[in-house]
């Protein structure tokens, strides 16, 4: 067993694997230490915030603040909200309203904004102007004068006693606060889902289930496939046939569209994370079968194996002792195999609306499922669901690597 | 060998050619950009047929006939309703209607220069026909209007009488419906239904599935090509309307044309991309398109909502199921859900929020707020996301945890309901995992579940069904008959038990009260009476919870991408178009107005 491992741990495709597989394992563990709480809690009321740390413009207000002179904070401050297209769009529009424009460079901010300022009137509708464009006039308008205000902005409220608007306190231009000092701030590495879900943390916890889905999915396939495969190879005659033919029918009916038929008969109340996994692993058996049988029908008259017969030993003890434990390693990468494929038969049933039902647990092709309703694709949340397919990824290649490793380690004929 | 390379490049030919033949055959017409007006999210699926006196015609840009409008493109009604400000303006009438002074009998003038497209005038006996087939033969006009109408009769061939229906008391059933008729039901011509009638042997089913192709029409625009890709219509220069009495001039494009979207996402993909001009579908953030894209796209108004809201999507609680006849459980639940995070969340903002308009029987249009006292019933109102509220209504009504195992029992028994909508519905779905979220919060076992839609119509509109115990559904927007018709949609008596009910009240709440208000309402003139009334009937609602309104939404999704064409309704441009997708009631109004943005 020793000497086997340490075989093993020789591969470096098996050891590569095994380390992405380690970590997303260790991040299942880690990460809920670190965040913990209900992965499934909606914390932003509006739909995919994205990636970055939220400071609470509330808390700032009350926050110790420091003073700096930054020379480019004005500029800063008048790009964010002025950019290039935006100085083309006003010149265009002065040009449109004949304004005298000569002597007037695009870069020159201050004599464009006051040629700005004294022209612009929302009233004028020039010829050729859509709705659209108009309002984007408005808009930027409004920006520029919110912008232009002086070096001071005062916060106010109202006095719950008397009614009266009071003055809080008053923001300076220069005024900074350190975030560490501000009392409500949030991380969110992979901003939130279109239900305001922390997205990281949704995707921590789905990867679990997605990979519980793999391994309930996995054995159930390997078992049933182990199971006929040995049976139909040792017992072979009729046996071999009637299983074979069961076998034939399951592999040329796509296990795919069957997985598809069934999901949908069982109606979404049935369909609990562990149903989905057990139909996957149903559907799923056939081609372990299939291999599994080829190896037996080549071991079965071994003179180890006549031996054990001739002493009269039981079916089950041959198949157990005899042959299982040399066709041991096969199964192993097979399971590993089926575990993989069980992951990404669950996310595109659930990218096609047949997978769990939706407001137990997160798996990761739900979470797909729902960025895609909600077209993250379309409106450029990628982090909704990028990360998702990343880690469906990484799942998948560091199994499909451990199995490669275990190949070359195990089969004869890979063997350097 | 050489034969087997000689059959499969054989085969190989074949199947190319083949692809090209059949692709041929589905290619779509190309047509002038700038005399084309594109729509999305009308039409799904090819065109059955294009009867306006039958049903499941699948014809959306010809034989939608609705309370907020119909659409007039290519059938006209006698008015077009205007849901902006309540008005009706004549299309095939001329000047207002009259009614007598009981309300018992409205006077209908028809406009003189209304033609049909084969050229012969529209008189009171097409209006007559009209009526007389649809109650022959049960379409959707009859199974609208026959309890409210008793006859249509000619006065003289540009006049028509249309006598109320009435009640025992000889008080007319409800005057408001009939208004709503006059806006609702498409004119046909009276030699084509006689046509039909006989080539279908006046066979009920027959006529009601007949194709049509050969149907008479009196609106601007008629077929021209419909296949599974698209629907276009054509506009028909010889149209009535450009009569000065009318229009005085046609509308604008001359092709209206519908692409067959797969779904929402390519809709809303060619809407981005400039190939559709008008697109009636929900977007979520559609603020960001030209916020953050700067797409020429825009909605009627430029701040939320962006849209015109007249209905609310509501969750009605099944009476069939005994937990939902317990009040104090429905008002829990209905207490406990996070209304905000719907709106901000399903709806992203498109919707006034239940502070901003609290919630009643009316939509949140100005005329129909004003028709109750908001006062009067204000410590009803609830905002939503009140846990402590709902937990405190429960613990005291007795409806506690009793076996440990966390979940409230009712008679001893677990509570365990379903939220239910039909699958794809995104923002209805989002809304049903909150509500189910509520429950969890208070102790109430809550599942979503989201059947086909095909599956979803039959069950819910099953009055003895026991499947779905919370479910969705919307009743109808605006309407000369609202809210009348609303409230009758989620207390009306007499829809309790009725088969393939469509019409409303399908959680089959029953209270004596509320039928008696819905009675007297249609009769009642008196304004303060009124008011009386709407608010009583508001206190009820709000006080039993049969259902629960979730968020506000528009009747009809309106966005338009002015790449081609510009000068679309405004909130601000002081025209009074309805943002109707250029299409519905007085909406139709826009296509006679629109501007290419380079002639």
């Amino acid at each position: 067993m020793k000497n086997t491992l340490r075989q093993v741990f020789h591969s470096g495709k098996f050891v590569a694997g095994f380390c992405i597989f380690a970590f997303i394992l260790l991040m299942m563990i880690i990460y809920p230490l670190i965040n913990p709480g209900n992965p499934l809690e909606r914390i932003g009321v509006g739909t995919f915030a994205k990636p970055g740390t939220y400071v609470s413009l509330y808390d700032t207000v009350d926050t110790e603040t420091e003073t700096f002179k930054l020379a480019d904070a004005d500029d800063k401050r008048l790009a964010k909200i002025l950019s290039d297209s935006d100085r083309v769009s006003m010149v265009e529009w002065l040009t449109q309203a004949e304004v005298d424009l000569t002597g007037v460079s695009m870069n020159d901010t201050e004599k464009l904004l006051d040629l700005w300022h004294a022209n612009y009137d929302d009233s004028i509708r020039l010829k050729g102007m859509t709705k659209a464009q108009r309002n984007y006039y408005v808009r930027l308008n409004n920006s520029l004068n919110n912008a232009s205000k002086a070096d001071t902005l005062t916060v106010t409220d109202v006095d719950p006693d008397t009614n009266e608007v009071v003055e809080k306190t008053k923001i300076q231009k220069t005024d900074y606060v350190n975030v560490g000092d501000v009392a409500n701030t949030k991380t969110l590495p992979l901003g939130t889902d279109n239900f305001g879900r922390d997205v990281l943390k949704e995707l921590v916890s789905a990867c679990g289930t997605s990979i519980m889905i793999g391994l309930i999915a996995g054995l159930v396939a390997t078992f049933i496939g182990l199971l006929l495969g040995l049976l139909a190879g040792y017992l072979g005659g009729v046996a071999d046939d009637i299983i074979m033919f069961i076998t034939n029918i399951f592999t040329v009916i796509p296990s795919f569209v069957l997985l598809i038929l069934i999901s949908y008969s069982l109606g979404q109340d049935q369909r609990g994370a562990t149903t989905v996994a057990i139909v996957i692993g149903l559907t799923s058996w056939v081609w372990t079968t299939r291999s599994v049988r080829s190896q037996v029908i080549s071991l079965r008259n071994r003179d180890h194996v006549n031996l054990s017969k001739l002493s009269g030993h039981s079916l089950m003890r041959i198949i157990m002792t005899d042959i299982l434990p040399y066709i041991a390693s096969y199964v192993v990468m097979a399971f590993i195999l089926q575990v993989s494929s069980g992951i990404l038969a669950e996310a595109q049933l659930s990218l096609l609306g047949l997978g769990p039902k939706t407001t137990e647990v997160p798996t990761l092709g739900l979470m797909m499922n729902w960025a895609m309703l909600y077209s993250a694709h379309l409106n450029g949340s990628w982090w909704a669901y990028f990360p998702v397919i990343l880690t469906i990824a990484g799942i998948s290649f560091s199994m499909n690597l451990m199995n490669t490793g275990l190949d070359q380690v195990f089969n004869p004929t890979l063997r350097d | 060998m050489n034969t087997r390379k000689l059959v499969s490049l054989v085969i190989a030919l074949a199947m190319v050619m083949t692809m090209c033949l059949s692709a041929s055959a589905e290619t779509v017409t190309e047509l002038p950009r700038n005399e084309s007006l594109y729509f999305a999210g009308q039409q799904w699926g090819a065109v059955a047929t294009w009867n306006p006196i039958g049903v499941n015609q699948n014809n959306a840009m010809a034989c939608t006939a609705q309370a907020i409008g119909s659409r007039t493109l290519m059938f006209e009604t006698l008015y077009m309703y205007n849901f902006m400000d309540g008005s009706m303006t004549p299309l095939l009438a001329d000047g207002d209607y009259a009614w007598n002074d009981g309300m018992t009998e409205m006077t209908v003038k028809l406009n003189k220069a209304a033609k049909w497209s084969d050229g012969t005038a529209i008189t009171s006996a097409d209006v007559v026909a009209t009526w007389d087939i649809a109650n022959k033969i049960g379409n959707g006009t009859a199974t609208n209007y026959a309890a409210f109408i008793s006859a249509i009769e000619a006065v003289d061939d540009n006049t028509i009488l249309i006598k109320s229906a009435l009640t025992e008391a000889g008080a007319p059933v409800n005057p408001l419906k009939v208004v709503e008729f006059l806006g609702n039901a498409f004119i046909v011509q009276k030699a084509w239904i006689e046509t039909v009638a006989a080539r279908n042997n006046d066979d009920a089913t027959a006529i009601l599935n007949d194709k049509a192709d050969d149907v008479v029409w009196s609106g601007p625009y008629t077929k021209y090509i419909s296949n599974d890709q698209q629907v276009v219509l054509i506009r028909d220069d010889n149209y009535w309307g450009q009569d000065a009495s009318m229009w005085g001039k046609l509308p604008v494009p001359k092709y209206i044309v519908h692409t067959i979207f797969a779904d929402n996402a390519a809709g809303e993909t060619a809407l981005k991309a400039g190939e559709i001009d008008v697109c009636q579908q929900f977007i979520g953030n559609i603020q960001d398109l030209w916020l953050k894209d700067g797409l020429p796209i825009s909605t009627y108004m430029e701040e939320a909502p962006y849209q015109v809201c007249l209905t609310m999507p509501t969750a009605f609680f099944n009476q069939n199921i005994a937990a939902c006849q317990n009040v104090t459980l429905r008002k829990a639940i209905a207490l406990a859900v996070d209304y905000d995070s719907i709106i901000a969340n399903a709806m992203t903002n498109q919707s006034p929020t239940f502070t901003d308009v609290p919630r009643s029987l009316m939509n949140p249009t100005e005329g129909e707020q004003a028709l109750y006292d908001h006062d009067a019933v204000k410590d009803l109102q609830w905002a939503g996301n009140d846990i402590e509220g709902a937990i405190k209504l429960l613990d005291e009504a007795g409806i506690v945890d009793t076996d440990g195992d966390g979940w409230r029992e009712l008679d001893g028994e677990k509570i365990t309901l379903n939220a239910c909508c039909p699958n794809g519905w995104t923002d209805w779905q989002a809304s049903m995992e909150i509500v189910a979220d509520a429950g969890k919060n208070i102790g109430v076992d809550i599942t979503t579940l989201y059947p086909e839609w095909s599956v979803y119509q039959t069950v819910f509109t099953n009055p003895s069904q026991t499947e779905y115990a919370i479910f969705m559904y919307s009743p109808d927007g605006a309407g000369p008959a609202q809210p009348w018709g609303r409230i009758r949609q989620f207390m009306g008596g007499d829809l309790v038990g009725v088969e393939n009910n469509w019409t409303g009240n399908w959680g089959q709440y029953t209270n004596a009260r509320a039928d008696e208000i819905l009675a007297a309402i249609p009769v009642t003139t008196d304004e303060a009476e009124l008011k009386a009334l709407y608010t009583e009937a508001v206190e009820i609602y709000l006080t039993e919870v049969p259902s629960f309104s979730l968020m506000y939404r528009p009747a009809v999704f309106h966005e338009v991408n002015e790449s081609v064409w510009t000068n679309y309704p405004d909130a601000t441009d002081g025209r009074n178009i309805p943002p109707a997708d250029c299409t519905d009631g007085y909406g139709i109004a826009a296509l006679y107005e629109l501007e290419l943005v380079n002639p």
